[in-house]
């Protein structure tokens, strides 16, 4: 296989993941709303496409390095960035190699293996991780001397669906969610896309047309945004004539009909092209559609803002903080406590690798502490920091925007206190782990969790990760976690109300909860946040 | 007192109590609170600090502290000078947090400069009293001279620490003061900041979520200041709080520890609610 062949490889591996995205998505543990390791495994590889969608390279080292380049920067989430060190792996597996044999591709998928491996602390089996291990180990073990680069994929893909059905019974949280792990399905589904079968939907999922995200495999399919549909009506029209002039515009052109009638359909990139050519030819145009292709993956972009990077108040500090956060009210308090940037993003939005590389280029300071603020955006976070050697960066894995919060009233501490570096990292940390979080959202779906039985549209609220309650309305779930939550050393409460929720309503269940605290301060902040109704702290 | 060659005198932001102004003999020229259109002094009598603090949270407009004017300081002086004194050293809140000094110094060139020091504290309420309390102890012996004073003054100002924690930032925010100090503490959520009188300067040391962690932190700054020659508990309207302080370190209070409801014109900055602490540690004495 030569570069060439490799690109229409990866093409074809993003395409099937693009396809498979709300797929991927749902495969959540949690009923929660912020499923996003099918969109963030997406945007891995169709950053990692962009460096390779101009070349014309025949030599299937730089494509895979640019390829994996690419993913590395443009790593989002765990899965996503774990995705990203596997080509990396693969690219440097390949070890400068022009072109791909059967025995180096086995090689290059056991060098992916074990670099993914080696950039996880803490590798947790029944992942992607565990996924992309037992692949590689059936492959060496029971296809010693595979003969075609097809066999090898074939065998691959084969050993990958075993392992991602075997999932559930090596993390005990998919099991009783009853799905296989997101991102092993995201592996699986590029995996397929490279070998070129089908889609990971087993059963013929009915998608509306056009529905396959055109936009997402634009460079891969052309580069034609709208479809559009038309009738011309007339008299003595050229069929063939007609055809040869659609087809130059456009593309997937179907020009049928006879010398009165012809119904057209094509993609274009400029829907005003056909039809002014139609009416130029003195046609009567009917029952004209335009439809936009990109809208479905603009749908997905809307999933995924382009993060942005809000400023700071510049301090006087050699030490500055970048955070990801999430909804108007929580982002101002971030910069109320000088923190230096604050990216948007946050559950079910996350970050990639180079946009923490980006605000930390903005940012002057000497250190630079980052405050992920979420289990699934730490690990890009991580990457960007072993992405720029050159900057001194820590990551501090809080898992809310509410417990980043806590780190950073720790850190004007410290740095009010004269606290040098490592004191004020530790004390970020420690302020982080002592803060408890209670969040509360509506289930996606129907689901149980520790026998606990969950009807979609319930309320559920999770303290530090645990499902602690649910019921029909809110306030009958917020108070049954309360004694989770409250101890006796409680001694403020704050609330941060989301955009879905009223600052009446959130009045009303700040008087609730003072009448049965009576003991407690409490705090009422308008967060703004999204997916999240509820997000409280304790301290 | 009239026997006395060396008079010590101070404004009221140093707090110092009746029974030791009197022992000594200190002149102390008050300050002025201005509210509800009215211009008082801070003198002991014409103004309750009980009330004041009561009624601090609803006064509209809010209060407003001002320096004692130059013709107040030159009758001061004048009084003191009259009563016998031959050389008056002055101690005051700084220059940087008031115009008190300028005002003294003013005060002075009118009533005769060459007989008058004035020093900045660089302190604030027993902060100052410290400084006033043991310059006015060795006025008291015969020998003394104003450069050893002036020394003294020096030496237990280095060794003086004053600490405080606040229940809330509206009331410095309100005072229109510390705006710097204040930068991170906007309001949207809830911190006590804890601060120091360093240098003349009101400095932001710290800041915590809560107000048992406030104290815990106030009460690590005091212990970290033993062994205490003395000490001072300060407070705005929260006598019960620190007394309770005062028992949480009772292992390094001197017996003649006192409890001050500090004055108006540091207590309208900081609020009602606030504890502090003035520390003198026994080292100052070497």
């Amino acid at each position: 296989m030569d570069g060439r062949a490799l690109k229409d490889a990866l093409g074809a591996g993003l395409a099937r993941v693009a396809g498979d995205v709300d797929l991927i998505n749902q495969l959540n543990v949690f009923p929660v709303p912020d499923g996003d390791t099918g969109v963030n495994m997406y945007h891995t590889l169709n950053r990692a496409w962009q460096e390779i969608a101009d070349s014309s390279s025949d030599d299937v080292s730089e494509i895979a390095q640019r390829f994996a380049q690419g993913a590395l920067m443009g790593a989002r989430g765990n899965s996503g960035t774990i995705l990203s060190q596997l080509l990396k792996g693969f690219a440097d597996g390949l070890d400068s190699a022009a072109r791909l044999t059967p025995a180096l591709l086995v090689r290059s998928c056991r060098a992916a293996m074990e670099r993914a491996y080696a950039a996880v602390s803490q590798p947790v089996e029944g992942t992607i991780l565990t996924v992309a291990r037992e692949a590689i180990e059936t492959l060496e073990a029971d296809n010693p001397a595979a003969e075609t680069l097809d066999d090898v994929m074939a065998a691959l893909v084969t050993a990958a669906e075993e392992s991602l059905a075997g999932t559930p019974q090596k993390l005990p949280i998919l099991k009783e969610a009853g799905v296989v792990d997101a991102g092993g399905m995201g592996l699986l589904s590029f995996l397929r896309g490279l070998q070129g079968s089908e889609s990971v939907a087993e059963t013929a999922r009915a998608r509306p047309r056009g529905a396959a995200p055109a936009g997402a495999v634009s460079g891969i399919d052309g580069e034609f945004g709208y479809d559009v549909q038309f009738i011309m009506r007339g008299a003595g029209m050229n069929l063939s004539l007609m055809r040869r002039d659609f087809e130059a515009l456009g593309d997937s052109v179907i020009v049928v009909g006879d010398d009165t009638t012809i119904k057209v359909h094509l993609h274009v990139d400029n829907p005003a092209r056909p039809i002014d050519y139609a009416i130029a030819v003195g046609a009567a145009l009917d029952d004209i559609v335009v439809e936009n292709m990109q809208l479905q993956y603009q749908t997905l972009a809307a999933q995924m803002p382009q993060p942005t990077i809000s400023t700071g108040p510049e301090t006087a500090s050699d030490v500055a903080v970048i955070a990801v956060a999430e909804g108007p009210g929580i982002q101002s308090v971030y910069r109320e406590l000088n923190c230096a940037r604050v990216i948007n993003g946050g559950p079910g939005k996350s970050p990639a690798a180079e946009d923490f590389i980006s605000a930390v280029e903005q940012v002057p300071a000497d250190h630079v502490i980052i405050l992920p603020n979420d289990p699934n955006i730490a690990l890009a976070a991580q990457q960007a920091a072993e992405l720029i050697p050159e900057r001194a960066v820590t990551v501090l894995p809080t898992d809310t925007a509410l417990h980043g919060i806590s780190a950073m009233v720790a850190f004007g501490d410290g740095v009010d206190s004269g606290a040098d570096l490592d004191t004020l990292a530790k004390k970020m940390a420690e302020a982080a782990a002592d803060c408890r979080v209670l969040s509360l959202t509506q289930a996606t779906r129907a689901s149980e969790i520790g026998g606990r039985a969950i009807n979609k549209c319930d309320y559920i609220a999770f303290i530090d990760g645990r499902l602690e309650s649910a019921a029909i309305d809110m306030e009958s779930a917020l108070a049954q976690a309360m004694p989770k939550l409250v101890t006796d050393e409680t001694e403020l409460m704050s609330l941060y109300f989301g955009a879905a929720l009223s600052p009446r309503d959130a009045g009303r269940l700040i008087e609730h909860l003072s009448r049965r605290f009576a003991a407690l301060e409490f705090e009422l902040i308008d967060g703004g946040q999204s997916l999240y109704p509820i997000l409280l702290s304790v301290e | 007192m009239t026997s006395r060659r060396i008079r010590i005198a101070a404004d009221s932001v140093c707090d110092l109590p009746e029974e030791i102004v009197s022992a000594f003999g200190i002149g102390i020229i008050p300050t002025y609170i201005s509210a509800g259109g009215e211009s008082i002094p801070d003198d002991g009598h014409s103004l309750s600090r009980a009330r004041f603090y009561r009624d601090l949270p609803g006064m509209r407009p809010y209060p407003t502290t001002a320096a004692p004017s130059p013709g107040d300081a030159e009758a001061f002086y004048r009084s003191l000078v009259e009563d016998g004194a031959e050389h008056i050293v002055s101690i005051h809140v700084p220059a940087q947090l008031s115009g008190t000094i300028n005002a003294m110094r003013l005060g002075a060139e009118a009533a005769g400069a060459d007989k008058i020091s004035i020093v900045d504290s660089l302190q604030l309420t027993f902060g100052i009293g410290f400084q006033v309390w043991a310059a006015a102890e060795l006025a008291a012996s015969p020998d003394a001279g104003v450069p050893g004073i002036l020394e003294t003054i020096e030496r237990v100002r280095r060794h003086t620490r004053v600490y405080a924690i606040i229940r809330t930032m509206e009331y410095l925010r309100r005072s229109g003061r510390v705006n710097a100090m204040a930068a991170g503490l906007g309001g949207l959520i809830k911190i006590s900041p804890v601060i120091a009188v360093d240098d003349g300067e009101v400095k932001s040391i710290g800041r915590v979520r809560t107000w048992s962690r406030a104290v815990a932190r106030l009460r690590e700054l005091t212990l970290a200041q033993a062994p205490l020659c003395r000490l001072a508990i300060l407070h705005v309207a929260n006598e019960s709080g620190a007394e309770r302080f005062l028992d949480s370190i009772q292992d390094v209070a001197p017996s003649d520890t006192l409890v001050i409801e500090t004055t108006p014109t540091v207590g309208t900055h900081i609020g009602p609610g606030a504890i502090g602490v003035a520390t003198l540690s026994n080292d100052w004495r070497r």
